[in-house]
């Protein structure tokens, strides 16, 4: 093999493996360049701000799907997390205003709660979808359904708000013109990316996806670990959640309805295989900037949103035909 | 032993519970209200309101969630039809679809009666609104205030906040709206929708455009709700109570508590309670099938005008805005006092 096609190949898989990215920078470039009022710092900042809470959510998808299964829920636990975060600490509505001394406390209290609660809900998969092998899809499917019934339930249809500004400054204060939250969605992708590629959790994670059955068999104890996946999945849509309730000061009966398909969309377009066992989450971050950046352009350009969810579709399919392209021009350099 | 006392208990309660209860006893039978969601304050609130005041005219109640799906809500109707109540209260997920469904239960001699979401397609028994063409009446006079005060005249840039845009209740308030702003070419209005009404979209909205045209003067949410979230996201970028006008409809809870904070100048509010109590008003006469007069009727002190259309009677009842000088008027559902005296059925 020749120096040319060596570096051809490994600049050929180099683009492949972060094809998203380029996408990312393309489009941005694009909507820059076209769209007027686009090329801005606080529309820069919106975009990053806008991925917080599907990000958030794409990540434990992402770790469920990587490792095999699906988690349909992530949605539902999400708004009953913010829910508990609302009624606890927002002070009018429904909202019981409870507080602490001192009052910074709120904050790793309700996070704490938040986790629980989704921690709590993502054991319950786990339990039915790994102890008594029900299909995942199905499980989450109805924890999707009365997880949101739920919500509605507890909130008697009523909203929370005004949430204590002891959380609220999360939300308003930023670095570099991001906000805090914002800036906690980057920690959780940098987090997991780390948990995912660097620990043998995060490769038993990957190799289960790919190959239970070998993966068992060489001695890895695979339902355990298909649990821990649950239940972090569950704790990071709780995270999300808390998010969530922070960004919007408080919460309402249908909070982050239509987020499961935007998560899954960039889980998809950020190269993770439905199949399991394919997937880094760095291309997922990306999946989101891109979501969010096509989101701010159509709100710019003052489009009805139903093209957003026209372009969020093609986009979709769009990506699974890369995917399944990538892997004949891979073909073509080896 | 312990588990046949336990058995006496029960059924002496439920022959106590059976005596004791003249109202059901007393019923004049099942009124089926079909609410189109529970996911916002103001359906939430119309059911206590419609069951309350209907078991003052002496009906049972029964109300059945939609979930915002117009096929689950042809099924309910369908599924009801079968159940012969006394009658259906309507407030339709979708105007339009529902159309046969009010056909057929009107063919099986069960009179349907539309509360809140008028559909003027079909033939009805009874219909009790606000208007939602008129809220955006309402909001667009204000508007018009709002900017004269501040701008010196009806000029400026304003924010609307749709819902979700498959949703006709908001499409109507927009159509409303735009037709009375249409005279002031001053004015530059940029209309987006919330997805779902999902109030998140609606805080993502109102960030990307206060970045995109600082010179935004006036926010209008289709709900209160919404409101919320453009309030947090204002508030992200730096803004202050009242240094971006806002203004939303429906009259919820925490649209009145943002008016009380100064973050909202104006609610349009739907009279909710006058327009369930109309609903048990004239519940009699649908269900009796007797004729309902024409003209002026006071409901809950409101003066509303009943006009026998080419879809049935109906009966408009005045929306009103509020503003931080009444907003603890306990008329307004948003500060949740039902009225707490009976409503009488009208002669």
């Amino acid at each position: 093999m020749t120096m040319t096609s060596l570096s051809q190949r490994s600049i050929a898989n180099f683009v492949l493996d972060h094809l998203v990215w380029f996408m990312l920078v393309a489009v941005l470039i694009a909507f820059s360049i076209f769209i007027p009022k686009f090329a801005q710092i606080g529309i820069y900042a919106n975009i990053i701000e806008q991925s917080t809470f599907v990000g958030v959510m794409a990540v434990g998808l992402a770790i469920i799907i990587i490792s095999g299964h699906m988690d349909l829920s992530v949605e539902s636990v999400a708004a009953l997390s913010a829910m508990v975060t609302g009624i606890l600490f927002c002070s009018h509505g429904i909202g019981l205003g409870f507080s602490t001394k001192p009052e910074w406390l709120v904050v790793p209290i309700s996070l704490l709660l938040s986790l629980l609660v989704g921690g709590a809900l993502g054991l319950l998969n786990g339990f039915f979808t790994v102890r008594l092998k029900m299909n995942a899809f199905i499980v989450t499917l109805a924890s999707y359904i009365w997880v949101r019934g739920l919500v509605v339930a507890l909130s008697g249809g009523r909203s929370a708000q005004d949430l204590s500004p002891s959380l609220r400054w999360l939300g308003i204060e930023t670095i570099l013109h991001v906000p805090l939250i914002a800036w906690i969605a980057i920690l959780v992708f940098a987090l997991f990316t780390f948990i995912l590629v660097m620990t043998p959790f995060g490769r038993h994670i990957t190799m289960i996806g790919g190959n239970p059955i070998a993966t068992f068999r060489a001695g890895i104890k695979v339902d355990r670990l298909l649990i821990w996946a649950f239940v972090i999945a569950g704790a990071i849509a709780g995270l999300a959640g808390w998010l969530l309730a922070i960004r919007t000061s408080g919460a309402t009966a249908n909070l982050g309805t239509g987020m499961l398909f935007n998560a899954f969309a960039a889980v998809v377009i950020g190269g993770v295989s439905l199949k399991g066992g394919v997937g880094k989450l760095p291309g997922v971050y990306a999946g989101v900037l891109l979501l969010s950046s096509i989101h701010t352009a159509i709100n710019l350009m003052g489009l009805p949103a139903h093209y957003t969810q026209v372009i969020l579709g093609l986009l979709v399919l769009a990506a699974v035909l890369l995917d399944t392209v990538k892997h004949s021009i891979r073909q073509r350099f080896t | 032993m312990k588990r046949r006392q336990f058995m006496g208990a029960s059924v002496a309660a439920l022959a106590a519970a059976a005596v004791g209860t003249p109202a059901l006893a007393e019923s004049k039978g099942k009124i089926y209200y079909m609410v189109p969601t529970l996911l916002d304050e103001f359906q939430t609130e119309s059911v206590s309101a419609i069951e309350k005041f209907l078991k003052d005219v002496g009906y049972e109640p029964v109300t059945l969630n939609a979930d915002n799906k117009t096929d689950l809500q042809q099924s309910q109707m369908n599924d009801t039809i079968l159940l012969q109540p006394k009658a259906i209260v309507l407030a339709a997920v979708d105007f339009n679809a529902i159309q046969p469904s009010i056909e057929k239960a009107r063919a099986a001699g069960i009179p349907v009666m539309i509360f809140d979401r008028q559909i003027t397609s079909t033939m009805c028994d009874f219909t009790s609104v606000a208007g939602t063409v008129e809220i955006g009446y309402v909001a667009a006079g204000e508007a018009q205030r709002l900017l004269t005060e501040r701008k010196g005249g009806v000029k400026g840039k304003i924010l609307q906040v749709l819902g979700d845009p498959a949703d006709p209740y908001t499409l109507d308030i927009q159509k409303g709206f735009e037709e009375k702003m249409k005279p002031f070419p001053d004015v530059q209005i940029i209309s987006l929708p919330a997805m779902q009404w999902e109030a998140s979209n609606a805080g993502t909205i109102v960030a990307d455009q206060i970045v995109a045209n600082p010179d935004i003067d006036l926010i209008f949410n289709h709900a209160a709700h919404l409101s919320v979230a453009a309030v947090a996201a204002l508030e992200a970028k730096g803004k202050k109570p009242g240094e971006v006008m806002m203004m939303s409809s429906n009259g919820a809870p925490v649209g009145l508590d943002l008016i009380r904070k100064g973050w909202l100048n104006v609610e349009v509010e739907q009279p909710l309670y006058a327009q369930a109590a109309a609903i048990a008003m004239f519940a009699d006469k649908v269900v009796n099938k007797q004729e309902i007069k024409p003209g002026t009727y006071n409901v809950l002190g409101l003066e509303s005008n009943l006009a026998i259309e080419a879809w049935g009677p109906n009966l408009k009842i005045p929306g009103a805005a509020i503003t931080k000088d009444n907003v603890d008027e306990p008329r307004f559902w948003g500060n949740l006092k039902a009225p707490a005296d009976p409503v009488k059925s009208v002669e």
